[in-house]
């Protein structure tokens, strides 16, 4: 279950079985869809009909209509929404299917069309082929009923595709800033002969606190530093093992003879730093950057 | 085969290069000679030269602060020299910090600790 509702319907992750698994949780079968299909005849001019009911409702609204510059861009936009009531309609619904719906939920996100914005439009044109479908099969409200579920079914299908392409989309999005920040540069910048400075800005994480270590060592070796101030006040956060991570990089610098002062501890992070057991005695510390500098000269005076 | 560690002298300084893949007993035998030369000569500090070392484990550092110490109680000073990013850091990892045993970047910096060196 857990599989079907976090993974089938991803982008790549599909196979025939786990689009058969979707299609089972919305409970949509073969007779579904032949239900459906049962409007084919009528379904152009009903697509017409519902669709230009459905712009005047959309231009009533600037947020919405903001998304239609010129009536090119809308006739366009109406030929894309009738295929997509055809397809609703009569398109099989395979993998080819999920495809082209995700294709169109990628180009909705795009836009900067809001869940709100989509699902509320879904629904306006539910409810308007509804009441058309009553109207034309008056003689057999029954079968018309059925039509109308089955036509739900779908739409709901449709809905939680578009809806996994809006989540991934800004997972996607998520995933690349946090690359980005992973990928911050450490510089490592000389301040004069046998000092070096280290400013670490931005998230620590744990790998990045590696690379930090390793800037930081052979930073070391290329400058023939004696002396390392480490300022940490852009850093946010630091967590448990970050923090050991910070002590365990400045003992790796004094086994290469370099001392190290660290600057800019957070109230946050000395606080955790105390709540790890961290005595002081092992690290130089210092209130701020300047301050800090100031120390690590002293530290290079006396040799 | 037992290959010995050669100890050099500068001065009032002793220099112990240590090379690659030194094995227990050799560090053993360092030290009973460094300790021995150290009260012959009448040097005033030791340095010990490991930039060779790939990795360095927990007997062989147990072994260099043990030498420190007993040099220190004979009066004379002894620096670590040449400890690479890549050992400093799998000894810090492995919980090995040296203690309060003194330590250099290179020789230089080793020989300017110890009263030796030319300033920079």
């Amino acid at each position: 279950m857990n599989q079907i509702l976090s993974r089938t319907l991803k982008h790549g992750t599909q196979t025939d079985s786990t689009v058969a698994d979707a299609l089972a949780w919305f409970d949509l079968s073969d007779s579904d869809r032949d239900q459906a299909a049962e409007l084919a005849p009528i379904s152009g001019q009903v697509a017409d009909e519902i669709i230009e009911n459905f712009y005047a409702h959309i231009l009533k609204f600037d947020n919405a209509s903001k998304q239609f510059s010129s009536d090119q861009q809308i006739a366009r936009v109406k030929a894309g929404q009738k295929r997509y009531f055809t397809e609703l309609i009569s398109a099989k619904l395979d993998k080819a299917y999920i495809d082209e719906r995700r294709r169109i939920g990628r180009i909705h996100e795009a836009a900067g069309i809001t869940p709100t914005l989509y699902i509320g439009a879904y629904a306006y044109y539910l409810n308007r082929l509804g009441l058309l479908i009553r109207e034309k099969m008056k003689a057999d409200p029954d079968t018309a009923f059925k039509l109308y579920l089955s036509l739900q079914k779908i739409a709901h299908f449709d809905m939680a595709l578009a809806l996994e392409t809006y989540v991934e989309a800004r997972e996607h999005t998520i995933e690349l800033q946090q690359h980005e920040i992973s990928e911050l540069p450490t510089p490592v910048l000389k301040l004069k002969d046998g000092l070096i400075l280290i400013p670490v800005v931005g998230a620590l994480n744990e790998s990045r606190a590696r690379m930090l270590t390793i800037a930081l060592l052979e930073g070391i070796r290329h400058h023939r530093a004696r002396a390392v101030v480490l300022d940490i006040t852009g850093v946010a956060g630091v967590d448990n093992s970050v923090s050991i991570h910070l002590i365990q990089t400045m003992q790796a610098a004094r086994l290469m003879g370099a001392k190290s002062v660290l600057t800019g501890v957070s109230v946050e992070v000395a606080q955790s730093l105390v709540r790890l057991g961290v005595s002081f005695g092992a690290l130089n510390t210092a209130g701020d950057l300047q301050s800090g500098i100031a120390e690590a000269e002293a530290m290079l005076q006396r040799g | 085969m037992n290959r010995r560690v050669p100890i050099l002298r500068q001065g009032q300084t002793l220099i112990a290069s240590v090379k690659d893949a030194v094995s227990d007993q050799e560090m053993r035998d360092l030290q009973a000679r460094l300790l021995s030369d150290v009260v012959n000569t009448g040097a005033s500090g030791a340095i010990i030269y490991v930039s060779a070392l790939d990795v360095l484990d927990s007997f062989g550092s147990r072994m260099l602060s043990d030498i420190a110490g007993a040099i220190r109680l004979r009066g004379a000073r002894t620096v670590i020299v040449g400890i690479q990013p890549e050992m400093a850091l799998s000894m810090v990892l492995l919980g090995l910090s040296m203690g309060l045993v003194e330590t250099a970047l290179d020789l230089d910096a080793g020989l300017e600790i110890l009263g030796h060196g030319v300033r920079l």
